[in-house]
């Protein structure tokens, strides 16, 4: 009984991330499935603080803080650099959090996966700007506050786990902190098919910018995925979809009402955040 | 290039941030804690619960049995018998039906029987002797807690053989023999001295004073309650524990065609299940209606299966003797709601009256003790021997306690009450007793809302099989099957554990800071890494089972 997972012990204690961090919990079962043979390459972002402010680091590995628009190209540089100098087994991890993916980083993600480079890439999505005072970005899914939507974002969330999908690349996953054991294996995985940019999407709630409890980051996942709004997917070369945890029977009002950056929505918002998970749960499912 | 090379000392990173004590940020730290579980919290002879059954889950089931016998030392019998109030508490119950806590009760009971398991002989020998006056339920549990403690114990029993209830009352049906025999002698091994056939009266406390330290008065209620209704020397009327008895001695008494049995305890469903068996047509009266009868459900369920017709929520008003057979002449009544706690008052309801016909009336409306003889010697009260907390009567060196102390007639009641009275005894006799590892008093009991049910997919209970009806009727073999061990594995996973950590690792696994170790120095297998521990609570959150609490810290 209990989750069964194996850790090298990478990333230490000590670091700066705040009480019952989600992006930290997610990091330490990248980096302790990673273990020890492994760079990571991290733009500014809340990552870059919980890496430990010099010169002391909770990382246990070499990092790279690049440009937040460069993570991707700065960490093919970095395998590219290893390879011709004859290492073809460090893996080379770029850790960014969703504003350096979906929105600054992006261009160069989508010019890292077409050349096909060989990295992996993590995004831990905790759906906005959270480091600087919780702006939005283009993760942030609809209807939800941040400080730059006080009325609420009326757009949806951009689907880039589809996108990177539509590179063709070798693996995509969609994981989060409340499946622990399901995260580390897609690290494992991501590692196993090498030669190519792997891909995951590492859902994680910040509790200060979505207003949840210190203690609430793997619940608050889990209700994510129960609810269908973040169904735990991955998908080899472009094709092969498995699903592994879907909707169980939960509604968006499960989600949404625990959490205060949703506190200001109607019923008939609900109804249609409701709507819209429904009809990408209807057209996600086809693809299984 | 020529020359040496020169290499530029790193600038960056040169030490990791272990070194720094983000515990300092903290106001709460979560600990890891033994809570009482809501089972514990109702059982009668206070077991706990979740310790054993974690034990069957982990196939322990030796372990599982000595967990169960430092409380109980009767578990096949108890695992038959119990009014499980335990399963009515279970934090499962809203969930997906409560854990059949009893039902591993017998299956771990049984197999100690059937692979042969001893207890070990106490470890001290005192001089001290110590008579206990019956051996049924109460008796057998006092006298087992007095002689692993090293005591020297006698029971006396007016029976032949020990059992009390368990032996002369319970049917064949319910709890076989053999099960009683088995366990009453497991008790007897330990050193204990058996007078049986011998019914002690207040006369013979001069000559248990001269040999003994003290006194234990567990002779149980065996003077049935009349109704005033039924003449008391009608051969027709009939008293339930007589009738139970006659037919647990394979003498069964003479039944007519038409049997009615009127009470709605577990007495009463035993009376009509055994006369049932017997080939007679039987029907029920019963004062309370179906939901508040005091028998369990179950018990009322198997004889109505067997083909005994329940009238509840009624009463007799009057008999007529239509020479031969009797005409009851009954009413349908409620219970008067404002009524102090044990006193039961029916209010008849116009217009329902009913007759009913039988040739065999048999009534079970309860049993007082015997206490003819032991009054003037013991203070007597409402029909009891008066005890106080400690199961100290009024005088000094006599204990008692079971049906004879306490209105709380049931079996398991009883084994906690020896179990509690022993320890008494204990005291009195100038002993030190080890204090058993209870919870401490600010434990908080385990409420559904600490589980966190993500990690207990629903599962439907399971209860033992029932012999089909058709064929269980015709004869006195026992009604329910024990627990396969698939059955028994598949109850035990349903188990929260509430409040008893089991080593999922789940605190340690959800910590961001990595600030919860396994330790096996720690004496709940973890370590909180207080240097690190930033006080969120997600190792609280993430507890499947309760088995944590928070310690406020002021700075």
């Amino acid at each position: 009984m209990g989750y069964e997972i194996n850790e090298e012990k990478v990333f230490s204690s000590g670091h700066a991330a705040c009480p019952g961090c989600s992006e930290a919990l997610a990091i330490r079962f990248v980096l302790n499935t990673l273990g020890r043979d492994a760079i990571a390459v991290v733009p500014p972002s809340c990552i870059a603080i919980i890496s430990g402010p010099q010169p002391l680091s909770s990382m246990g590995i070499p990092v790279y803080q690049t440009t937040l628009e460069a993570s991707a190209a700065s960490a093919a540089g970095i395998k590219r650099a290893l390879v011709s100098k004859g290492n073809d087994h460090t893996n080379v991890v770029a850790i960014a959090g969703d504003g350096g993916t979906y929105d600054i980083g992006f261009q160069a993600l989508s010019a890292a996966a077409e050349r096909n480079e060989d990295i992996i890439y993590i995004c831990l999505d905790n759906e906005g700007y959270m480091n600087t005072g919780s702006q939005k970005s283009s993760a942030t899914p609809s209807m939800a506050f941040t400080t730059s939507t006080p009325a609420g974002k009326l757009s949806p969330k951009k689907n880039v786990p589809e996108i990177m999908v539509a590179h063709n690349i070798p693996y995509m996953a969609t994981a989060t902190i409340g499946y622990p054991d399901d995260l580390a294996r897609k690290v494992k995985r991501a590692m196993e098919i090498k030669g190519g940019l792997r891909f995951i999407n590492i859902l994680t709630p910040c509790l200060t910018g979505w207003g949840v409890p210190d203690s609430a980051g793997p619940k608050t996942s889990r209700l994510a995925v129960q609810s269908g709004i973040y169904p735990l997917y991955e998908v080899e070369n472009g094709e092969f979809y498995t699903l592994n945890y879907g909707p169980n029977g939960l509604s968006v009002a499960d989600y949404v009402t625990t959490q205060k950056r949703y506190r200001h929505l109607s019923l008939e918002n609900i109804e249609l955040i409701q709507a819209e998970v429904d009809h990408d749960w209807a057209r996600l499912q086809k693809k299984f | 290039m020529t020359g040496t090379v020169k290499r530029v000392p790193s600038i960056w990173t040169t030490g990791s941030t272990d070194i720094l004590n983000t515990g300092t940020w903290r106001t709460a730290i979560a600990v890891h804690e033994h809570r009482p579980a809501p089972c514990y919290g109702v059982c009668p002879v206070d077991g706990d619960i979740p310790v054993w059954v974690q034990q069957i889950r982990n196939e322990k089931f030796k372990e599982a049995w000595q967990t169960l016998v430092e409380n109980n030392p009767i578990p096949a019998a108890i695992g038959r018998t119990c009014h499980r109030p335990c399963e009515g508490a279970c934090n499962r119950t809203e969930y997906d039906g409560a854990v059949s806590i009893n039902a591993l009760e017998q299956y771990v009971g049984d197999m100690a029987i059937r692979e042969g398991w001893e207890f070990p002989a106490p470890s001290d020998e005192l001089d001290q002797k110590v008579a206990v006056i019956g051996g049924g339920p109460a008796g057998l549990s006092c006298a087992y807690q007095l002689r692993r403690k090293g005591v020297q114990v006698t029971i006396f029993d007016a029976n032949p053989e020990l059992g009390g209830v368990l032996r002369y009352g319970v049917p064949e049906f319910r709890l076989p023999k053999k099960m009683v025999a088995a366990e009453t002698k497991r008790i007897v091994d330990l050193g204990i001295e058996v007078v049986t056939g011998r019914k002690l009266t207040g006369e013979d406390l001069g000559e248990l004073d001269q040999g003994y330290s003290a006194i234990f008065i567990a002779f149980g209620a065996h003077e049935p309650k009349r109704l005033p209704q039924f003449s008391k020397d009608d051969s027709r009327v009939l008293d339930g524990i007589t009738f139970l008895r006659s037919v647990r001695l394979d003498a069964p008494m003479e039944l007519g065609r038409k049997v009615l049995v009127v009470g709605g305890g577990s007495v009463a469903m035993d009376v009509a299940g055994s006369a049932l068996r017997l080939a007679r047509q039987v029907e029920i009266l019963a004062l309370e209606g179906r939901e508040v009868m005091p028998a369990p459900e179950d018990e009322i369920e198997d004889v109505i299966e067997e083909g005994a017709i329940l009238n509840d929520g009624a009463m007799v008003k009057a008999v007529e003797d239509l020479s031969g057979t009797l005409l009851l002449h009954c009413i349908k009544v409620e219970l008067d709601q404002d009524v102090p706690p044990g006193v039961i008052r029916p209010i008849e309801i116009a217009g329902t009256e009913f007759t009913l016909e039988a040739d065999t009336v048999i009534l079970a409306v309860g049993q007082d003790p015997e206490l003819v003889d032991w009054e003037g010697r013991v203070q007597v009260a409402r029909g009891m021997v008066e005890v106080d907390n400690d199961y100290r009567t009024s005088r000094v060196g006599i204990f008692a306690a079971g049906d004879v102390a306490s209105s709380e007639r049931f079996v398991a009641t009883a084994v906690g009450d020896g179990k509690r009275a022993a320890n008494s005894i204990v005291r009195y006799l100038g002993q030190k007793i080890v204090v058993e590892e209870g919870f401490a008093d600010e434990a908080k009991e385990v409420a559904i809302d600490d589980i966190n049910t993500f990690y207990f997919p629903t599962q439907e209970p399971g209860e033992r099989d029932k012999v089909a009806v058709e064929i269980r009727k015709f004869g006195f073999d026992e009604i329910r099957l024990g627990l396969t061990d698939a059955q028994a594995f598949d109850q035990s996973k349903r188990c929260f554990s509430c409040g008893s950590c089991i080593e999922c690792d789940n605190c340690s696994i959800f910590c961001p800071d990595m600030a919860i170790i396994k330790d096996s120095d720690a004496p709940l297998y973890y370590k909180v890494l207080e240097q690190y521990c930033k006080g969120c609570g997600c190792c609280l959150e993430e507890c499947p089972r309760g088995a944590m609490g928070v310690k406020e810290e002021t700075k």
